[in-house]
């Protein structure tokens, strides 16, 4: 050291110098610290090359592709077999995995509420470990990130964010007649609604069936209505259980989210009672709904010239919400959010597990959620939120609607035996859409359907589980 | 061995009648190895039959066996998907049984196949005779026809259910061209009005299924012997008498043969109603092979779907032994027919 000029005491008091500017905000460190994405390239490298086998459906997959290709160059980690599968029918498919401890696949890109019953069925692997390796972090915007833990520990990677936004026509309730004539028999301005109440009366008094204009643009069939029906129950002040795994569904709450949920016929289009995405994106897209509650990935539609004659012609906000409380409750939600979960008995397990969290990083995944084309990717990250392929995808005001609505999002029904629950309610509002139920007696039937499956599953388990359903969801009122 | 050498009246043997004799035995000894031979051929004939018949014993003992065996423990095992392994389930002797035959989902599931599988099938069978009809007789460009019929037969049931989703909507092409031809405003809303959704896949399933239905009574026609139509024409009969007396009661078998294998087949559609309603509007479509999907793989309920099936199985062979009995009957009959008019000629 003497020879060099430097004291012993001049060197230790420049490395102290040097480790506190390396804390002080604004100084560059000197060592280069491994990014996120390096340590999880680093973690994969560990593990050994291999292709890894899955399940996903193709829309999903093509974004990706790109995304996997750098990892593959990287780590020599690949994607072989896929099973191109609906991200609708995969929940089926994934059980029979389940039930067999089938190791084909070594991941599943599926619907992040059938974690409890494929966890609970043993199917799936932790990932903390691997996260940790990794020095992953879920960049998630608000709390959704919590949706992909299950029993305090992580089952999942979002690859989809898949909230719900309210979409109101920009065109309709900016156009000075339909303001006047508003206002005049209402009162009122006529504005982007804030309650389920105000969204109601403005579909049926924008309405016109006989230039195929209708009211709403939601789905009301069976396997997709239960979505609209618990944003409004869960605005309400709703909640499905009681502590001790009693359905609490037969509420005030609830016969209010039911009434609303019928009134939709009023607004909807007549053939609404069996259409799915595939019949109500192009009808949004094409002009011909006043407003809706739909997945945000619409913005992209609606943004793209190529697949929309609305450009431009939507209000990206808020889903309405209730004062049914004496306050106002807004509450979005997501499903099916589509995330990257792995298989226990797969002997690649490692390898599908870094490539999950690789595809899972907020800064890999701006390109997969920015697909104007293949846009069932949804924007969820923080990054995403101010990402400019991603704001130009979903347009600034797109992007700060799903920024506002992941605030108060919600999941579905988040417990072991999901899909059981879900189908009982799907099928008896169904029914009572359709006329074949009286609309009082929906919940109470439900309610029946639902004790008799929390018998089966057990209802200690299913108590187990109210913790982690309870954890999902949002804690604020209101979006701040 | 009747016709074996005598031995004479005076007790004693003659040159002749010991020729007669060796001729007798060496006769014997010919019929003895005839015998044989006709013995070692049929037992090759059956060794033959059971070496055809040895894939599907095969495919029974070591593929669909041990599946019924499991779905038979299933049954009488509830297993929660949850809780444990299956082998360690509950032994609840009949009451899935019980709890299935009590469900009202379950009733109304199979009013819902039964309706479905017999409007469909007395469809697949009128048209498909219609087509029949007009095909069995050699003509020009035949070949051609038959094609053309047996196209949809050849379309894939999910395909078939996809395209006309695009098709049926209430402004879809179908409704427009039927208000175009018929000139009145026809609006029937098929896929969500759930009085006629069952209706829509079953006219979907007629045309997807009535080439099979084609197929099967093209050959009965063309397989009815000429003399009894040659003979009823020489006496002068019109042609519908033919076709309702002659032809109509010989093509009887045919005709069961064809409403049994279509009936079955329409008792498990699952691929089109599934692509198209997935049980709904409400459940309107909720068929049985529709809700014992959904039991089994929606609501994980193997046990209670296990026993689901094995009821709907011990139904469809109550109805196949039914349709045996029928097809016998109809079979015995006609050769009874064919034997009265084999004497008739003889005389």
């Amino acid at each position: 050291m003497s020879r060099s000029g430097f004291s012993r005491r001049t060197f230790l008091q420049g490395s102290v110098g040097l480790t506190v500017a390396n804390f002080v905000p604004g100084t560059t460190p000197f060592a280069h610290a491994a990014t996120m994405e390096e340590q999880t390239i680093a973690a994969a490298k560990a593990v050994g090359k291999a292709d890894v086998n899955g399940m996903i459906w193709s829309p999903y997959l093509v974004p990706m592709k790109p995304v996997i290709a750098e990892f593959t160059k990287e780590t020599g980690i690949g994607i072989g077999a896929v099973q191109d599968i609906s991200i609708f029918d995969a929940p089926q498919r994934a059980m029979a995995e389940a039930l067999s401890h089938s190791p084909q696949f070594d991941f599943i890109h599926i619907d992040s509420n059938m974690i409890p019953s494929l966890a609970s069925a043993g199917y799936l692997e932790p990932l903390d470990e691997y996260i940790k390796k990794a020095g992953f972090q879920l960049d998630a915007v608000a709390d959704y990130g919590k949706f992909m833990k299950y029993g305090g520990q992580t089952f999942g990677v979002p690859t989809d964010g898949n909230v719900h936004i309210q979409y109101t026509r920009k065109d309709l309730i900016d156009n000075p007649d339909n303001k006047k004539r508003f206002a005049d028999k209402f009162g009122v301005e006529l504005k982007v609604p804030e309650t389920w109440e105000d969204n109601l009366r403005l579909q049926e008094f924008l309405m016109d069936p006989s230039k195929d204009l209708y009211g709403s643009g939601n789905l009301r069939n069976r396997a997709n209505g239960p979505t609209w029906w618990y944003m409004i129950f869960y605005s309400a002040g709703g909640f499905p259980f009681d502590d001790d795994m009693k359905p609490t569904l037969d509420t005030p709450a609830g016969q209010y989210a039911v009434d609303l949920y019928l009134q939709d016929k009023k607004v909807n289009h007549p053939e609404a009672a069996n259409w799915g995405t595939p019949q109500m994106i192009p009808r949004i897209a094409q002009g011909h709904v006043v407003s809706c509650q739909y997945w945000d990935g619409t913005c992209k539609t609606i943004a793209n010239p190529k697949q929309s004659k609305t450009v431009d012609q939507f209000y990206f906000s808020l889903v309405p919400g209730s004062k049914f409380t004496g306050k106002m409750v807004h509450r979005s939600i997501s499903s099916p959010l589509a995330a990257i979960l792995i298989n226990k008995y797969s002997p690649r397990k490692a390898q599908a597990a870094y490539l999950a969290l690789w595809l899972g990083s907020g800064k890999n995944s701006i390109p997969i959620v920015s697909d104007p084309v293949n846009a069932f990717n949804d924007a969820w990250a923080k990054e995403h939120m101010k990402a400019e392929p991603v704001l130009k995808a979903y347009t600034p005001e797109g992007i700060k609607a799903v920024e506002t609505n992941f605030q108060v999002v919600a999941p579905p029904i988040y417990l072991t035996g999901y899909l059981e629950f879900q189908d009982a309610l799907g099928k008896n509002l169904s029914e009572a859409y359709v006329g074949q139920l009286p609309g009082k007696d929906v919940l109470k039937k439900t309610e029946n359907e639902w004790n008799a499956i929390i018998g089966r599953i057990g209802r200690s388990k299913l108590k187990n589980d109210l913790a982690s359903y309870k954890a999902v969801m949002p804690t604020k009122a209101v979006p701040t | 061995m009747g016709r074996t050498g005598r031995i004479g009246p005076s007790g004693s043997f003659s040159a002749k009648n010991q020729d007669m004799a060796v001729d007798a035995l060496s006769t014997g000894t010919t019929q003895l190895s005839s015998e044989a031979r006709s013995r070692s051929r049929r037992l090759a004939v059956r060794h033959f039959k059971l070496s055809l018949l040895l894939p599907l014993i095969a495919l029974f003992a070591f593929l669909l066996m041990p599946v019924l065996l499991l779905q038979l423990y299933f049954s009488f095992h509830q297993w929660t998907v949850y809780l444990g392994s299956w082998s360690e389930a509950d032994f609840v002797g009949l009451d899935l049984f019980r709890e299935v035959l009590t469900d009202p989902r379950f009733g109304w599931a199979i009013v819902r196949s039964l309706a479905f599988a017999i409007s469909s099938t007395l469809g697949c069978f009128v048209f498909g005779f219609l087509l029949a009809y007009l095909m069995y007789k050699p003509f020009r460009g035949q070949a051609f026809f038959y094609i053309i019929f047996i196209l949809p037969m050849l379309t894939v049931p999910v395909v078939v259910a996809y395209t006309a989703e695009m098709m049926l909507y209430q402004s879809g092409p179908i409704n427009d061209l039927i208000s175009r031809i018929i000139g009145v405003d026809f609006k029937p809303a098929w896929l969500s009005n759930p009085d006629i959704a069952l209706a829509t896949v079953a006219l979907l399933e007629i045309w997807n299924w009535t080439p099979f239905s084609f197929i099967i009574l093209l050959a009965g026609l063309s397989a009815i012997p000429k003399e009894p139509i040659e003979a009823a024409e020489i006496l002068g009969a019109s042609r519908w008498r033919i076709f309702w007396e002659v032809q109509l009661p010989l093509l009887r078998p045919v005709i069961l043969l064809a409403l049994v294998l279509r009936f079955l087949e329409a008792m498990a559609e699952f691929p089109k109603t599934w692509a198209l309603f997935q049980g709904g509007p409400g459940s309107a479509t909720e068929t049985l092979p529709i809700y014992i999907f959904m039991t089994t793989w929606q609501y994980f309920q193997i046990s209670k779907g296990a026993a689901m099936s094995y009821i709907v199985m011990l139904l469809m062979i109550v109805i196949v032994l039914i349709a045996i009995h029928l097809l016998r009957r109809e079979k015995r009959s006609l050769d009874q027919m064919y034997e009265m008019r084999a004497k008739e000629a003889e005389a």
